[in-house]
């Protein structure tokens, strides 16, 4: 084991990487601290379960619905996986929200940190979109009237609404084309995003240092 | 310092922290298994009835082609399948069912009356009447079904 271990330190200096991720210093701070964390692990959650859903998930408006039925009533733990997925989807804006609150009342949004709160800020939207495409997977009457809602405020804006609306939808209508491309977006465009920027945030953490708790007398 | 297994907190820590890890990576992995080849081990357990026909339409001693179709479902998709079954007598009471599968590669035999075989076009495999393999290629006899006569209408049972 440690000959090993050895023998692979020695190419790929894995115990300071390990070192620098797991060891380093860090002030003395409170539980509020470890929001970020939890957030961390829901979204490695949503990743690990939305995988899984993904080998029996089908995204047209024929298979859409009785493949979800089918993971839910059919496959085994499939109603674990998908619970799973569903309530962590809202455990994580709400994770999220309260991290960021964190940061804000802390004040570690400061120098030197203002890009970690820069890709904080596009995280928390990224989570909004992830939240907002997943809404429809399901394509029962609660998903199509919630995307056909959500959609319309889009295209409410001024001016550029009505070709937002469009872009949205794929058209004029709620179709197989809008399912589609939710799909794509939540499984494609927005995972490459999300883990593209937490290698980010995560890295300046870690450059950086966490921020201690604020004094009185500053 | 004295005792041999002193713990440390920092040891106590870590090692708790591998042993959540591990629950953690377990609570997913298990369910993540079973999740991924359950429906590899789902038999067709289809045991309900399949109604035939008319045991009166086999005639004595001669394999009666007898055509019905099935609904098979897979995951989520119901389809209409048609089964093609031969079913032999030689008394009109026991009744022997056959399906026309060949157990070589799955094309569908037939029943050659003149010679009394039934015959497989495929790789010319050739059964007896009772499906066992004359010669050709097929490896076993044709699958067989279990029958049921009610009321002089033919069942079989499975999928
Ligand atoms: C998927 C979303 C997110 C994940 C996985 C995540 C993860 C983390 C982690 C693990 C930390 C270090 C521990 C901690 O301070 O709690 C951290 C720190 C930080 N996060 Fe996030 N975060 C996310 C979203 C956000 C958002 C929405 C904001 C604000 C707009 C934000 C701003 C920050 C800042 C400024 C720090 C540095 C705090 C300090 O140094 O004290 N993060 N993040
Ligand atoms: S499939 Fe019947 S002989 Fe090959």
């Amino acid at each position: 084991m440690t000959r090993v271990a050895n023998w692979l330190d020695e190419r790929l200096a894995w115990r300071r990487v390990w070192e620098a991720i797991f060891l380093r210093r860090v002030p003395k701070v409170n539980w509020f601290y470890t929001l970020g964390s939890a957030t961390l692990f829901v979204a490695l959650n949503q990743i690990v379960t939305g995988i899984l859903l993904t080998i029996y998930y089908v995204p047209t408006p024929d298979h859409a619905y009785d493949s979800v039925q089918y993971i839910t009533t059919e496959v085994p733990a499939g109603w674990l996986i998908r619970g799973l997925h569903h309530w962590g989807a809202s455990a994580l804006i709400v994770l999220v929200v309260l991290h960021m609150l964190r940061v804000i009342l802390g004040g570690a949004y400061k120098y030197p940190r203002e890009i970690t709160w820069m890709t904080g800020v596009v995280l928390l939207i990224v989570s909004l979109g992830f939240g907002f495409t997943g809404y429809l997977l399901p394509w029962d009457q609660k998903a199509y009237w919630a995307t056909t809602v959500g959609t319309r405020i889009a295209g409410t804006a001024p001016v550029i609404g009505d070709s937002m609306l469009r872009i949205l939808r794929g058209g004029e209508d709620l179709t197989a084309v809008t399912l589609a491309r939710f799909f794509g977006v939540h499984v494609w465009i927005l995972p490459v995003a999300l883990l593209t920027l937490i290698g980010i945030h995560l890295y300046l953490v870690i450059r950086i240092g966490i921020s201690a708790v604020p004094k009185r007398k500053e | 310092m004295d005792e041999e297994k002193q713990v440390s907190r920092r040891g106590f820590l870590s090692r708790t922290i591998w042993a959540i890890g591990g629950l953690i990576t377990a609570g997913f992995g298990i369910p993540a298994i079973a999740y991924i080849i359950g429906p590899a081990l789902q038999r067709d357990a289809a045991q309900n009835l399949i109604r035939l026909g008319a045991a009166s339409k086999v005639e004595l001693g001669i394999p009666t082609l007898f055509k019905v179709t099935v609904q098979r479902k897979t995951g989520w998709i119901v389809n209409e399948e048609e089964l093609s079954i031969y079913v032999r007598t030689d008394d009109g009471r026991n009744f022997t069912a056959m399906s026309n599968v060949c157990t070589h590669l799955g094309c569908r035999v037939r029943w050659v009356a003149d010679r009394k075989e039934f015959f497989c076009p495929c790789h010319n495999g050739v059964f007896d009447k009772d499906g066992n393999v004359i010669s050709g290629p097929p490896p076993r006899p044709l699958n067989r079904y279990e029958v049921k006569v009610e009321n002089g209408q033919l069942s079989i049972v499975g999928g």
